[in-house]
């Protein structure tokens, strides 16, 4: 295993993945109301890396009306 | 044109409030960015991963720059459609089910203007993500596996950006007709999966097709393309998005007159 890997370019995707869980999470932190339980969607998001936020975003978000 | 204006700045600062623009640009740019990445470690993923017997060596021909292009563009083709659907399906039904629009339309406001800043709005987001993400595919393809040819790439871009809002137009479409979420997603993702499948099936008789956009955008990438059809698709696909525009605006009006 002495593969170097390329961290410089591996990192914005890192940052990419943070951003979005962070947006969500304080997405989440601020809604008055979700579709669905809070606390399994923090699980969501921490978990499920990329597709965890989107799936927040799409199905978890009500839009505050 | 003051109106239009007016409901263009409103559609873009909902899209804000709903974070769309951070995280469908930012989605984008992850899907285009991992193409090349997931390409260029393959020997090495598959290397830990799998439990190949003892001496098995597999080689692979590294795939040359416009091939991993190809590759992300198919990959927008399923993940990135789906995004798209999911981030625009309730653009117009979600206002009609939560009375935003009721409210709007008891006042002298144009139906064409209302739907035309949503479709703008829309255009302009499936734009500047689409742009960001295949800006980020094309510099990873360049910086870990090759060159790519760049009048290629641009060309395939441009094709690929107009499928992107062709499907975006028939998800606008498709939200002015039906109310259920799901149903609207699972309808618009349908039908242009639909589409570009059928041309896969049958290219000959399908060239004009807008579902040949896709499948021309990756024939650019991997050689010089000599496809027919290509200006037919074009021209039907922008005809297309001016009846799915003008059926939208037709149906916020024939809703409205419901209510």
């Amino acid at each position: 295993m002495s593969t170097d890997i390329p961290w410089n370019l591996i990192a914005p995707l890192i940052v990419i993945q943070l951003i979005l869980a962070v947006v969500g999470l304080i997405s989440l932190y601020k809604a008055a109301s979700t579709r669905g339980p809070k606390w399994l969607w923090v699980i969501i998001i921490l978990c499920g890396n990329l597709l965890g936020s989107v799936a927040y975003f799409v199905i978890g978000r009500k839009d505050a009306s | 044109m003051r109106q239009f204006r007016l409901f263009f700045r409103k559609e873009m600062l909902e899209m804000g409030r709903s974070y769309k623009w951070l995280w469908v640009p930012l989605v984008f740019l992850m899907l285009g960015v991992m193409q090349p990445i997931v390409t260029r470690f393959m020997p090495e993923i598959l290397k830990s991963a799998g439990n190949m017997p003892k001496g098995m060596t597999i080689t692979m021909e590294p795939p040359s720059g416009a091939e991993v292009m190809a590759q992300t563009l198919s990959q927008y083709n399923s993940v990135g459609l789906l995004i798209l659907v999911l981030s625009l399906m309730t653009m117009i039904s979600g206002e009609r089910q939560s009375g935003v629009s009721q409210m709007i339309f008891s006042k002298p406001v144009s139906f064409v203007s209302y739907t035309a800043a949503k479709w703008m709005s829309m255009l302009s987001l499936i734009t500047v993500s689409f742009v960001l993400g295949y800006a980020g595919a094309w510099y990873y393809t360049a910086q870990m596996i090759g060159p790519v040819d760049a009048a290629a790439a641009v060309k395939a871009g441009l094709f690929y950006l107009l499928w992107m809002w062709f499907a975006g137009s028939l998800t606008l479409l498709v939200s002015s007709l039906l109310n259920p979420a799901a149903g609207i997603a699972f309808v618009s993702l349908g039908a242009a999966l639909l589409l570009s499948l059928m041309y896969g099936m049958i290219p000959e008789y399908l060239a004009w097709s807008p579902g040949a956009l896709p499948q021309l955008a990756i024939t650019f990438l991997q050689r010089e393309g000599g496809d027919t059809g290509k200006a037919g698709a074009l021209a039907i696909s922008i005809l297309c998005m001016a009846v799915f525009f003008a059926g939208a605006v037709s149906m916020v009006k024939y809703k409205k007159s419901k209510i």
